[in-house]
Protein backbone atom coordinates (compact mmCIF):
# COMPACT_ATOMS: atom_id res chain seq x y z
CA UNK A 1 0.00 0.00 0.00
CA UNK A 2 2.94 2.32 0.73
CA UNK A 3 4.21 1.67 -2.79
CA UNK A 4 0.76 2.33 -4.27
CA UNK A 5 0.67 5.78 -2.69
CA UNK A 6 4.32 6.48 -3.54
CA UNK A 7 3.68 5.35 -7.11
CA UNK A 8 0.78 7.74 -7.49
CA UNK A 9 2.82 10.62 -6.12
CA UNK A 10 5.69 9.76 -8.45
CA UNK A 11 3.41 9.57 -11.47
CA UNK A 12 1.70 12.81 -10.48
CA UNK A 13 5.09 14.47 -10.03
CA UNK A 14 6.39 13.29 -13.38
CA UNK A 15 3.44 14.54 -15.43
CA UNK A 16 3.38 18.02 -13.88
CA UNK A 17 5.96 20.57 -15.02
CA UNK A 18 7.18 21.49 -11.52
CA UNK A 19 9.80 18.72 -11.28
CA UNK A 20 11.14 19.32 -14.78
CA UNK A 21 11.38 23.05 -14.28
CA UNK A 22 13.21 22.46 -11.00
CA UNK A 23 15.62 20.00 -12.60
CA UNK A 24 16.25 22.27 -15.59
CA UNK A 25 16.85 25.38 -13.50
CA UNK A 26 19.05 23.45 -11.06
CA UNK A 27 21.16 22.06 -13.88
CA UNK A 28 21.74 25.55 -15.31
CA UNK A 29 22.86 26.86 -11.90
CA UNK A 30 24.98 23.81 -11.12
CA UNK A 31 26.64 23.91 -14.54
CA UNK A 32 27.61 27.51 -13.87
CA UNK A 33 29.03 26.69 -10.43
CA UNK A 34 30.84 23.69 -11.91
CA UNK A 35 32.37 25.82 -14.68
CA UNK A 36 33.47 28.44 -12.14
CA UNK A 37 35.14 25.84 -9.87
CA UNK A 38 36.96 24.09 -12.69
CA UNK A 39 37.97 27.41 -14.24
CA UNK A 40 39.36 28.76 -10.97
CA UNK A 41 41.16 25.51 -10.24
CA UNK A 42 42.79 25.25 -13.65
CA UNK A 43 43.88 28.90 -13.41
CA UNK A 44 45.99 28.24 -10.30
CA UNK A 45 49.51 26.90 -10.37
CA UNK A 46 50.19 23.51 -8.79
CA UNK A 47 51.77 25.13 -5.69
CA UNK A 48 48.88 27.56 -5.19
CA UNK A 49 46.25 24.84 -4.92
CA UNK A 50 45.19 24.28 -1.33
CA UNK A 51 42.72 21.46 -1.94
CA UNK A 52 42.25 18.72 -4.52
CA UNK A 53 39.86 19.23 -7.41
CA UNK A 54 37.57 16.58 -5.96
CA UNK A 55 37.33 18.45 -2.69
CA UNK A 56 36.83 21.83 -4.38
CA UNK A 57 34.06 20.40 -6.53
CA UNK A 58 32.44 18.56 -3.61
CA UNK A 59 32.37 21.59 -1.36
CA UNK A 60 31.08 24.00 -3.97
CA UNK A 61 28.94 21.90 -6.31
CA UNK A 62 27.35 19.59 -3.74
CA UNK A 63 27.09 22.38 -1.20
CA UNK A 64 25.19 24.50 -3.70
CA UNK A 65 23.03 21.54 -4.73
CA UNK A 66 22.03 21.16 -1.07
CA UNK A 67 20.80 24.75 -1.03
CA UNK A 68 18.78 24.06 -4.20
CA UNK A 69 17.36 20.89 -2.62
CA UNK A 70 16.39 22.98 0.38
CA UNK A 71 14.34 25.24 -1.91
CA UNK A 72 12.95 22.38 -4.02
CA UNK A 73 11.84 19.95 -1.31
CA UNK A 74 9.04 22.11 0.16
CA UNK A 75 7.71 22.80 -3.35
CA UNK A 76 7.54 19.10 -4.13
CA UNK A 77 6.15 18.18 -0.71
CA UNK A 78 3.39 20.79 -0.72
CA UNK A 79 1.62 18.97 -3.57
CA UNK A 80 1.41 15.82 -1.53
CA UNK A 81 -0.66 17.06 1.39
CA UNK A 82 -1.42 20.75 1.38
CA UNK A 83 -2.71 20.86 -2.20
CA UNK A 84 -4.71 17.68 -1.57
CA UNK A 85 -6.40 19.22 1.45
CA UNK A 86 -7.24 22.26 -0.66
CA UNK A 87 -8.60 20.25 -3.63
CA UNK A 88 -10.51 17.84 -1.39
CA UNK A 89 -8.74 14.81 -2.86
CA UNK A 90 -7.38 13.86 0.55
CA UNK A 91 -10.91 12.68 1.44
CA UNK A 92 -10.29 9.73 -0.86
CA UNK A 93 -7.38 8.60 1.31
CA UNK A 94 -9.24 9.57 4.49
CA UNK A 95 -12.09 7.18 3.64
CA UNK A 96 -9.85 4.39 2.33
CA UNK A 97 -9.07 1.34 4.49
CA UNK A 98 -5.43 2.21 5.11
CA UNK A 99 -3.41 3.21 8.15
CA UNK A 100 -2.18 6.77 8.40
CA UNK A 101 1.44 5.68 8.70
CA UNK A 102 1.22 4.05 5.27
CA UNK A 103 -0.01 7.39 3.93
CA UNK A 104 2.90 9.26 5.53
CA UNK A 105 5.50 6.72 4.39
CA UNK A 106 4.02 6.52 0.90
CA UNK A 107 4.06 10.28 0.49
CA UNK A 108 7.58 10.45 1.90
CA UNK A 109 8.79 7.75 -0.47
CA UNK A 110 7.22 9.68 -3.34
CA UNK A 111 8.99 12.87 -2.22
CA UNK A 112 12.28 10.99 -1.93
CA UNK A 113 11.88 9.49 -5.39
CA UNK A 114 11.21 12.92 -6.89
CA UNK A 115 14.17 14.51 -5.08
CA UNK A 116 16.64 11.77 -6.01
CA UNK A 117 17.31 12.98 -9.60
CA UNK A 118 18.15 16.40 -8.17
CA UNK A 119 20.66 14.79 -5.80
CA UNK A 120 22.28 12.93 -8.67
CA UNK A 121 22.75 16.06 -10.78
CA UNK A 122 26.14 17.11 -9.26
CA UNK A 123 27.54 13.61 -9.74
CA UNK A 124 26.22 13.65 -13.29
CA UNK A 125 28.07 16.91 -13.94
CA UNK A 126 31.25 15.34 -12.60
CA UNK A 127 31.13 12.59 -15.22
CA UNK A 128 32.21 15.28 -17.68
CA UNK A 129 35.62 15.21 -15.99
CA UNK A 130 35.90 11.43 -16.22
CA UNK A 131 39.03 10.54 -18.15
CA UNK A 132 40.49 14.03 -18.00
CA UNK A 133 41.08 14.40 -14.28
CA UNK A 134 41.65 12.07 -11.37
CA UNK A 135 38.60 12.29 -9.18
CA UNK A 136 38.18 10.75 -5.76
CA UNK A 137 35.18 8.51 -6.40
CA UNK A 138 34.78 7.71 -2.74
CA UNK A 139 34.54 11.39 -1.94
CA UNK A 140 31.93 11.90 -4.66
CA UNK A 141 29.92 8.95 -3.39
CA UNK A 142 30.05 10.26 0.18
CA UNK A 143 29.03 13.74 -0.96
CA UNK A 144 26.12 12.34 -3.02
CA UNK A 145 24.98 10.26 -0.04
CA UNK A 146 25.17 13.30 2.23
CA UNK A 147 23.24 15.41 -0.24
CA UNK A 148 20.58 12.74 -0.59
CA UNK A 149 20.20 12.34 3.17
CA UNK A 150 19.92 16.11 3.55
CA UNK A 151 17.28 16.16 0.80
CA UNK A 152 15.32 13.43 2.62
CA UNK A 153 15.34 15.52 5.75
CA UNK A 154 14.20 18.59 3.80
CA UNK A 155 11.45 16.45 2.26
CA UNK A 156 10.29 15.31 5.70
CA UNK A 157 10.24 18.93 6.93
CA UNK A 158 8.34 19.90 3.76
CA UNK A 159 5.78 17.15 4.36
CA UNK A 160 5.31 18.24 7.94
CA UNK A 161 4.62 21.87 7.04
CA UNK A 162 2.40 20.67 4.16
CA UNK A 163 0.31 18.80 6.71
CA UNK A 164 -0.18 21.98 8.73
CA UNK A 165 -2.07 24.07 6.21
CA UNK A 166 -4.42 23.68 3.27
CA UNK A 167 -2.77 26.72 1.71
CA UNK A 168 0.20 25.38 -0.30
CA UNK A 169 1.83 28.83 -0.36
CA UNK A 170 1.74 29.09 3.42
CA UNK A 171 3.06 25.53 3.74
CA UNK A 172 6.03 26.32 1.49
CA UNK A 173 6.86 29.51 3.38
CA UNK A 174 6.64 27.72 6.71
CA UNK A 175 9.03 25.06 5.39
CA UNK A 176 11.46 27.71 4.14
CA UNK A 177 11.35 29.37 7.55
CA UNK A 178 12.02 26.10 9.36
CA UNK A 179 14.79 25.11 6.98
CA UNK A 180 16.47 28.50 7.21
CA UNK A 181 16.33 28.24 10.97
CA UNK A 182 18.02 24.85 10.74
CA UNK A 183 20.65 26.43 8.47
CA UNK A 184 21.62 29.35 10.68
CA UNK A 185 20.98 27.91 14.11
CA UNK A 186 24.66 26.89 14.30
CA UNK A 187 25.65 30.53 14.38
CA UNK A 188 23.93 30.97 17.72
CA UNK A 189 26.72 28.81 19.11
CA UNK A 190 28.75 31.95 19.73
CA UNK A 191 26.02 33.18 22.06
CA UNK A 192 25.87 30.11 24.22
CA UNK A 193 28.32 28.61 26.67
CA UNK A 194 31.50 27.59 24.86
CA UNK A 195 31.89 23.84 24.71
CA UNK A 196 28.16 23.14 24.73
CA UNK A 197 27.50 23.07 21.01
CA UNK A 198 23.88 21.95 20.90
CA UNK A 199 22.99 24.64 18.39
CA UNK A 200 25.96 23.71 16.26
CA UNK A 201 24.81 20.10 16.31
CA UNK A 202 21.29 21.09 15.24
CA UNK A 203 22.42 22.78 12.01
CA UNK A 204 22.24 20.48 8.99
CA UNK A 205 25.08 22.17 7.13
CA UNK A 206 27.58 21.22 9.80
CA UNK A 207 26.71 17.56 9.26
CA UNK A 208 26.64 17.75 5.49
CA UNK A 209 30.09 19.35 5.61
CA UNK A 210 31.65 16.11 6.84
CA UNK A 211 30.04 14.15 4.01
CA UNK A 212 31.45 16.69 1.55
CA UNK A 213 34.91 16.12 3.01
CA UNK A 214 34.42 12.45 2.26
CA UNK A 215 33.83 11.32 5.83
CA UNK A 216 30.71 9.24 6.44
CA UNK A 217 30.31 9.44 10.19
CA UNK A 218 27.69 7.53 12.10
CA UNK A 219 26.81 10.65 14.08
CA UNK A 220 25.99 12.56 10.89
CA UNK A 221 24.02 9.63 9.46
CA UNK A 222 22.14 9.46 12.73
CA UNK A 223 21.45 13.20 12.67
CA UNK A 224 19.79 13.11 9.24
CA UNK A 225 17.86 9.90 9.89
CA UNK A 226 16.77 11.09 13.32
CA UNK A 227 15.36 14.37 12.08
CA UNK A 228 13.75 12.74 9.03
CA UNK A 229 12.03 10.30 11.34
CA UNK A 230 11.12 13.04 13.80
CA UNK A 231 9.38 15.18 11.18
CA UNK A 232 7.62 12.16 9.68
CA UNK A 233 6.33 11.29 13.14
CA UNK A 234 5.11 14.88 13.54
CA UNK A 235 3.38 14.62 10.14
CA UNK A 236 1.64 11.44 11.26
CA UNK A 237 0.54 13.08 14.46
CA UNK A 238 -0.75 16.09 12.59
CA UNK A 239 -2.74 13.96 10.13
CA UNK A 240 -4.25 12.01 13.00
CA UNK A 241 -5.21 15.23 14.78
CA UNK A 242 -6.61 16.76 11.62
CA UNK A 243 -9.71 14.59 11.99
CA UNK A 244 -10.35 16.24 15.33
CA UNK A 245 -9.96 19.83 14.14
CA UNK B 1 -33.17 -7.05 8.43
CA UNK B 2 -29.45 -6.86 9.05
CA UNK B 3 -28.32 -3.56 10.58
CA UNK B 4 -25.51 -2.08 8.52
CA UNK B 5 -24.96 1.22 10.26
CA UNK B 6 -25.72 2.16 13.82
CA UNK B 7 -25.10 5.75 14.85
CA UNK B 8 -25.40 6.42 18.57
CA UNK B 9 -25.60 9.87 20.05
CA UNK B 10 -23.23 11.35 17.49
CA UNK B 11 -22.14 14.90 18.29
CA UNK B 12 -19.65 17.09 16.52
CA UNK B 13 -18.55 20.55 17.61
CA UNK B 14 -16.35 23.01 15.74
CA UNK B 15 -15.19 25.28 18.53
CA UNK B 16 -18.28 26.85 20.07
CA UNK B 17 -20.42 25.85 17.08
CA UNK B 18 -22.28 22.55 17.31
CA UNK B 19 -22.62 21.14 13.81
CA UNK B 20 -24.32 17.92 14.85
CA UNK B 21 -26.02 17.20 18.15
CA UNK B 22 -26.92 13.76 19.48
CA UNK B 23 -27.73 12.05 16.18
CA UNK B 24 -29.15 8.54 16.35
CA UNK B 25 -29.63 6.56 13.18
CA UNK B 26 -29.73 3.03 11.91
CA UNK B 27 -29.57 1.74 8.38
CA UNK B 28 -30.29 -1.77 7.23
CA UNK B 29 -28.98 -3.51 4.15
CA UNK B 30 -31.21 -2.75 1.20
CA UNK B 31 -32.35 0.60 2.56
CA UNK B 32 -31.81 3.98 0.98
CA UNK B 33 -31.68 6.75 3.55
CA UNK B 34 -32.03 10.29 2.34
CA UNK B 35 -30.45 12.98 4.47
CA UNK B 36 -32.40 16.16 3.97
CA UNK B 37 -31.93 19.60 5.32
CA UNK B 38 -31.37 23.21 4.43
CA UNK B 39 -27.85 24.52 3.87
CA UNK B 40 -25.75 24.33 7.01
CA UNK B 41 -28.00 21.74 8.62
CA UNK B 42 -25.09 19.36 9.26
CA UNK B 43 -25.58 16.92 6.36
CA UNK B 44 -22.00 17.04 5.12
CA UNK B 45 -20.60 16.92 8.67
CA UNK B 46 -22.72 13.84 9.31
CA UNK B 47 -21.47 12.09 6.17
CA UNK B 48 -17.86 13.07 6.87
CA UNK B 49 -18.20 11.54 10.33
CA UNK B 50 -19.66 8.36 8.85
CA UNK B 51 -16.83 8.13 6.32
CA UNK B 52 -14.17 8.43 9.01
CA UNK B 53 -12.77 11.67 7.61
CA UNK B 54 -13.82 13.49 10.75
CA UNK B 55 -13.72 12.30 14.33
CA UNK B 56 -16.84 12.85 16.44
CA UNK B 57 -16.73 14.99 19.59
CA UNK B 58 -18.77 12.25 21.22
CA UNK B 59 -20.88 9.32 20.19
CA UNK B 60 -20.25 6.22 18.18
CA UNK B 61 -20.50 4.97 14.61
CA UNK B 62 -20.68 1.24 13.96
CA UNK B 63 -20.53 -0.20 10.48
CA UNK B 64 -21.69 -3.82 10.38
CA UNK B 65 -20.91 -4.03 14.09
CA UNK B 66 -17.36 -2.65 13.71
CA UNK B 67 -16.60 0.52 15.66
CA UNK B 68 -15.30 3.12 13.22
CA UNK B 69 -13.17 4.88 15.85
CA UNK B 70 -11.59 1.74 17.33
CA UNK B 71 -11.05 -0.23 14.16
CA UNK B 72 -11.12 2.30 11.31
CA UNK B 73 -9.35 0.19 8.71
CA UNK B 74 -11.72 -2.78 9.02
CA UNK B 75 -14.77 -0.49 9.09
CA UNK B 76 -13.65 1.57 6.11
CA UNK B 77 -13.27 -1.57 4.01
CA UNK B 78 -17.05 -1.73 3.96
CA UNK B 79 -17.74 1.75 2.70
CA UNK B 80 -17.63 3.73 -0.49
CA UNK B 81 -17.70 7.50 -0.09
CA UNK B 82 -18.39 10.33 -2.46
CA UNK B 83 -17.57 13.63 -0.70
CA UNK B 84 -19.16 16.95 -1.50
CA UNK B 85 -16.35 17.68 -3.96
CA UNK B 86 -15.33 14.59 -5.94
CA UNK B 87 -11.87 13.60 -4.62
CA UNK B 88 -10.03 13.55 -7.95
CA UNK B 89 -6.39 13.87 -8.90
CA UNK B 90 -6.16 16.39 -11.70
CA UNK B 91 -2.84 15.06 -12.95
CA UNK B 92 -4.00 11.49 -13.63
CA UNK B 93 -5.96 9.98 -16.47
CA UNK B 94 -9.37 8.52 -15.74
CA UNK B 95 -8.24 4.87 -15.92
CA UNK B 96 -5.12 5.53 -13.85
CA UNK B 97 -7.25 7.18 -11.20
CA UNK B 98 -9.74 4.33 -10.97
CA UNK B 99 -6.91 1.78 -10.86
CA UNK B 100 -5.36 3.72 -7.99
CA UNK B 101 -8.72 3.75 -6.17
CA UNK B 102 -9.03 0.00 -6.73
CA UNK B 103 -5.60 -0.52 -5.15
CA UNK B 104 -6.53 1.74 -2.20
CA UNK B 105 -9.64 -0.32 -1.58
CA UNK B 106 -7.71 -3.55 -1.93
CA UNK B 107 -9.48 -4.89 -4.99
CA UNK B 108 -7.42 -7.96 -6.00
CA UNK B 109 -5.12 -7.18 -8.94
CA UNK B 110 -6.71 -9.85 -11.11
CA UNK B 111 -10.13 -8.24 -10.68
CA UNK B 112 -9.05 -4.61 -11.03
CA UNK B 113 -9.60 -4.34 -14.79
CA UNK B 114 -13.12 -5.80 -14.53
CA UNK B 115 -14.02 -3.61 -11.56
CA UNK B 116 -12.80 -0.47 -13.33
CA UNK B 117 -14.64 -1.36 -16.54
CA UNK B 118 -17.86 -2.07 -14.68
CA UNK B 119 -17.74 1.12 -12.61
CA UNK B 120 -17.06 3.14 -15.74
CA UNK B 121 -19.92 1.47 -17.56
CA UNK B 122 -22.36 2.02 -14.71
CA UNK B 123 -21.50 5.72 -14.55
CA UNK B 124 -21.51 6.32 -18.29
CA UNK B 125 -17.77 6.84 -18.59
CA UNK B 126 -17.07 4.24 -21.30
CA UNK B 127 -14.44 5.30 -23.78
CA UNK B 128 -13.04 8.11 -21.63
CA UNK B 129 -10.31 6.06 -19.95
CA UNK B 130 -7.43 7.93 -21.58
CA UNK B 131 -8.88 11.38 -20.86
CA UNK B 132 -6.91 13.47 -18.30
CA UNK B 133 -9.12 14.28 -15.32
CA UNK B 134 -8.17 17.98 -15.55
CA UNK B 135 -9.95 18.09 -18.93
CA UNK B 136 -13.23 16.54 -17.75
CA UNK B 137 -16.37 18.65 -17.43
CA UNK B 138 -18.13 19.08 -14.08
CA UNK B 139 -20.73 16.42 -14.83
CA UNK B 140 -18.12 13.87 -15.82
CA UNK B 141 -16.11 14.62 -12.70
CA UNK B 142 -19.17 13.98 -10.60
CA UNK B 143 -19.74 10.69 -12.41
CA UNK B 144 -16.12 9.73 -11.86
CA UNK B 145 -16.57 10.52 -8.16
CA UNK B 146 -19.52 8.11 -8.07
CA UNK B 147 -17.56 5.50 -10.04
CA UNK B 148 -14.77 5.72 -7.46
CA UNK B 149 -17.25 5.13 -4.64
CA UNK B 150 -18.93 2.06 -6.16
CA UNK B 151 -15.80 0.55 -7.71
CA UNK B 152 -15.13 -2.00 -4.95
CA UNK B 153 -18.82 -2.87 -4.46
CA UNK B 154 -19.02 -1.68 -0.86
CA UNK B 155 -21.88 -2.84 1.37
CA UNK B 156 -22.35 0.76 2.52
CA UNK B 157 -22.42 3.67 0.13
CA UNK B 158 -22.23 7.25 1.38
CA UNK B 159 -23.01 9.84 -1.26
CA UNK B 160 -22.91 13.56 -0.56
CA UNK B 161 -25.17 15.27 -3.09
CA UNK B 162 -24.46 12.78 -5.87
CA UNK B 163 -26.60 14.45 -8.53
CA UNK B 164 -24.98 17.86 -8.14
CA UNK B 165 -23.87 19.19 -11.52
CA UNK B 166 -25.44 16.42 -13.58
CA UNK B 167 -27.80 16.86 -16.51
CA UNK B 168 -31.41 15.64 -16.13
CA UNK B 169 -30.73 12.42 -18.05
CA UNK B 170 -27.79 11.62 -15.83
CA UNK B 171 -29.77 12.53 -12.71
CA UNK B 172 -32.28 9.88 -13.67
CA UNK B 173 -29.51 7.38 -14.36
CA UNK B 174 -27.96 8.05 -10.95
CA UNK B 175 -31.32 7.52 -9.29
CA UNK B 176 -31.67 4.20 -11.09
CA UNK B 177 -28.11 3.33 -10.12
CA UNK B 178 -28.82 4.06 -6.45
CA UNK B 179 -31.94 1.90 -6.58
CA UNK B 180 -29.99 -0.88 -8.23
CA UNK B 181 -27.15 -0.65 -5.71
CA UNK B 182 -29.56 -0.67 -2.80
CA UNK B 183 -30.50 -4.24 -3.68
CA UNK B 184 -27.41 -5.56 -1.96
CA UNK B 185 -26.05 -2.59 -0.07
CA UNK B 186 -27.21 0.24 2.14
CA UNK B 187 -27.10 3.75 0.75
CA UNK B 188 -27.04 7.04 2.63
CA UNK B 189 -27.22 10.12 0.55
CA UNK B 190 -27.69 13.76 1.20
CA UNK B 191 -29.58 16.20 -0.90
CA UNK B 192 -31.49 19.39 -0.64
CA UNK B 193 -33.69 18.44 -3.59
CA UNK B 194 -36.91 17.08 -2.14
CA UNK B 195 -38.35 15.28 -5.21
CA UNK B 196 -35.06 13.48 -5.61
CA UNK B 197 -35.16 12.13 -2.10
CA UNK B 198 -38.78 11.16 -2.54
CA UNK B 199 -38.01 9.37 -5.79
CA UNK B 200 -35.16 7.26 -4.47
CA UNK B 201 -35.28 6.84 -0.72
CA UNK B 202 -37.38 4.57 1.39
CA UNK B 203 -36.36 6.44 4.52
CA UNK B 204 -35.75 10.07 5.19
CA UNK B 205 -33.85 11.82 7.94
CA UNK B 206 -34.45 15.51 8.16
CA UNK B 207 -31.68 17.51 9.76
CA UNK B 208 -31.96 21.07 10.90
CA UNK B 209 -29.32 23.03 12.78
CA UNK B 210 -27.48 19.85 13.58
CA UNK B 211 -30.43 18.01 15.08
CA UNK B 212 -32.43 15.15 13.67
CA UNK B 213 -36.05 16.21 13.33
CA UNK B 214 -37.42 13.08 11.81
CA UNK B 215 -36.02 9.76 10.67
CA UNK B 216 -39.04 7.86 9.45
CA UNK B 217 -39.99 5.62 6.64
CA UNK B 218 -41.62 7.48 3.82
CA UNK B 219 -45.33 6.88 3.78
CA UNK B 220 -45.82 5.29 0.40
CA UNK B 221 -48.67 6.28 -1.88
CA UNK B 222 -50.32 8.53 0.61
CA UNK B 223 -52.27 10.79 -1.66
CA UNK B 224 -52.25 14.49 -1.12
CA UNK B 225 -55.48 16.37 -0.81
CA UNK B 226 -54.49 19.67 -2.42
CA UNK B 227 -54.24 19.78 -6.19
CA UNK B 228 -53.73 22.41 -8.84
CA UNK B 229 -55.42 22.07 -12.19
CA UNK B 230 -55.79 23.93 -15.46
CA UNK B 231 -58.84 23.63 -17.66
CA UNK B 232 -59.08 24.15 -21.42
CA UNK B 233 -61.96 26.64 -21.16
CA UNK B 234 -61.97 29.22 -18.38
CA UNK B 235 -64.35 27.85 -15.82
CA UNK B 236 -65.76 29.33 -12.70
CA UNK B 237 -64.66 27.98 -9.39
CA UNK B 238 -68.24 27.40 -8.47
CA UNK B 239 -68.65 24.74 -11.17
CA UNK B 240 -65.69 22.90 -9.71
CA UNK B 241 -66.81 23.29 -6.15
CA UNK B 242 -70.06 21.70 -7.19
CA UNK B 243 -68.29 18.40 -7.92
CA UNK B 244 -68.96 15.70 -5.37
CA UNK B 245 -65.37 15.07 -4.38
CA UNK B 246 -64.29 18.70 -4.01
CA UNK B 247 -64.35 20.41 -0.66
CA UNK B 248 -63.23 23.83 -1.88
CA UNK B 249 -61.92 25.47 -5.04
CA UNK B 250 -60.14 28.82 -5.45
CA UNK B 251 -58.74 30.38 -8.61
CA UNK B 252 -55.07 31.28 -8.72
CA UNK B 253 -53.50 34.23 -10.59
CA UNK B 254 -51.89 31.98 -13.22
CA UNK B 255 -55.29 30.73 -14.49
CA UNK B 256 -54.90 27.56 -12.48
CA UNK B 257 -57.41 26.50 -9.91
CA UNK B 258 -56.52 25.20 -6.50
CA UNK B 259 -58.74 22.39 -5.39
CA UNK B 260 -59.02 20.84 -1.93
CA UNK B 261 -60.43 17.34 -2.03
CA UNK B 262 -62.66 15.75 0.51
CA UNK B 263 -60.67 13.46 2.83
CA UNK B 264 -61.82 10.21 1.25
CA UNK B 265 -61.37 11.33 -2.37
CA UNK B 266 -58.34 10.79 -4.59
CA UNK B 267 -57.09 12.23 -7.87
CA UNK B 268 -58.75 9.39 -9.87
CA UNK B 269 -62.09 10.40 -8.51
CA UNK B 270 -61.44 14.06 -9.30
CA UNK B 271 -60.41 13.31 -12.89
CA UNK B 272 -63.40 11.11 -13.49
CA UNK B 273 -65.78 13.76 -12.26
CA UNK B 274 -64.01 16.52 -14.19
CA UNK B 275 -64.29 14.56 -17.43
CA UNK B 276 -67.89 13.64 -16.73
CA UNK B 277 -68.71 17.31 -16.15
CA UNK B 278 -67.04 18.14 -19.50
CA UNK B 279 -64.70 20.70 -18.01
CA UNK B 280 -61.76 19.85 -20.34
CA UNK B 281 -58.92 18.96 -17.98
CA UNK B 282 -55.48 20.04 -19.27
CA UNK B 283 -53.19 19.77 -16.28
CA UNK B 284 -53.36 18.25 -12.83
CA UNK B 285 -50.52 18.48 -10.29
CA UNK B 286 -50.29 17.86 -6.57
CA UNK B 287 -49.66 21.14 -4.82
CA UNK B 288 -47.03 19.95 -2.42
CA UNK B 289 -45.67 16.53 -1.91
CA UNK B 290 -45.93 14.85 1.44
CA UNK B 291 -42.25 15.19 2.00
CA UNK B 292 -42.28 18.85 1.15
CA UNK B 293 -45.11 19.45 3.59
CA UNK B 294 -43.37 17.48 6.31
CA UNK B 295 -40.10 19.24 5.60
CA UNK B 296 -41.49 22.74 5.72
CA UNK B 297 -43.70 21.96 8.68
CA UNK B 298 -40.71 20.70 10.65
CA UNK B 299 -38.28 23.41 9.59
CA UNK B 300 -40.93 26.08 10.03
CA UNK B 301 -41.85 24.82 13.46
CA UNK B 302 -38.20 24.80 14.36
CA UNK B 303 -37.64 28.34 13.20
CA UNK B 304 -40.59 29.72 15.13
CA UNK B 305 -39.23 28.40 18.40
Amino acid sequence: MILTIAGRELRGGLVTPLLWVLLGASQVVLAWVFLKVVDDFSGLGADERVASLSLEVALNLFGFAAVIAMLAAPLIAMRMLSAEFRDGSFDLIGAAPIHLYTVVLGKFLGTAALLTPLCLLPALNLTLLAGTAHLDLGLCAAATLGLWLAALMFGAIGLYTASLSDQPGAAVLAAFGLLLLFSIIGRAQDLSIPGLSLFGWLAWNEHLFWFLLGAVRVSDLAYFLLFTGFFLALTHRRLANRRLA
Amino acid sequence: METLVRVTDLTRRFGPHTALAGLNLTLARGEVLGLLGPNGAGKTTCLRLLSGNLAPSSGQVEIAGIDLARNPVAAKRLLGYLPERPPLYQDLRLDEYLQFCARLHRVPRAKTADAVAEAKHRCGLDGLGRRPIAKLSKGFRQRLGIAQAILHRPPLLILDEPTEGLDPVQVREVRNLVRELSRDSGVIFSSHILPEVQAVCNRVAILHRGRLLRGDHLAAHQSALIWRLRLSAPAHCASLAALACVAAATSLPDERIRVVLKPDAGPEELTRQLVAAGLGLQELTPERSDLERVFFDLIGAEERT
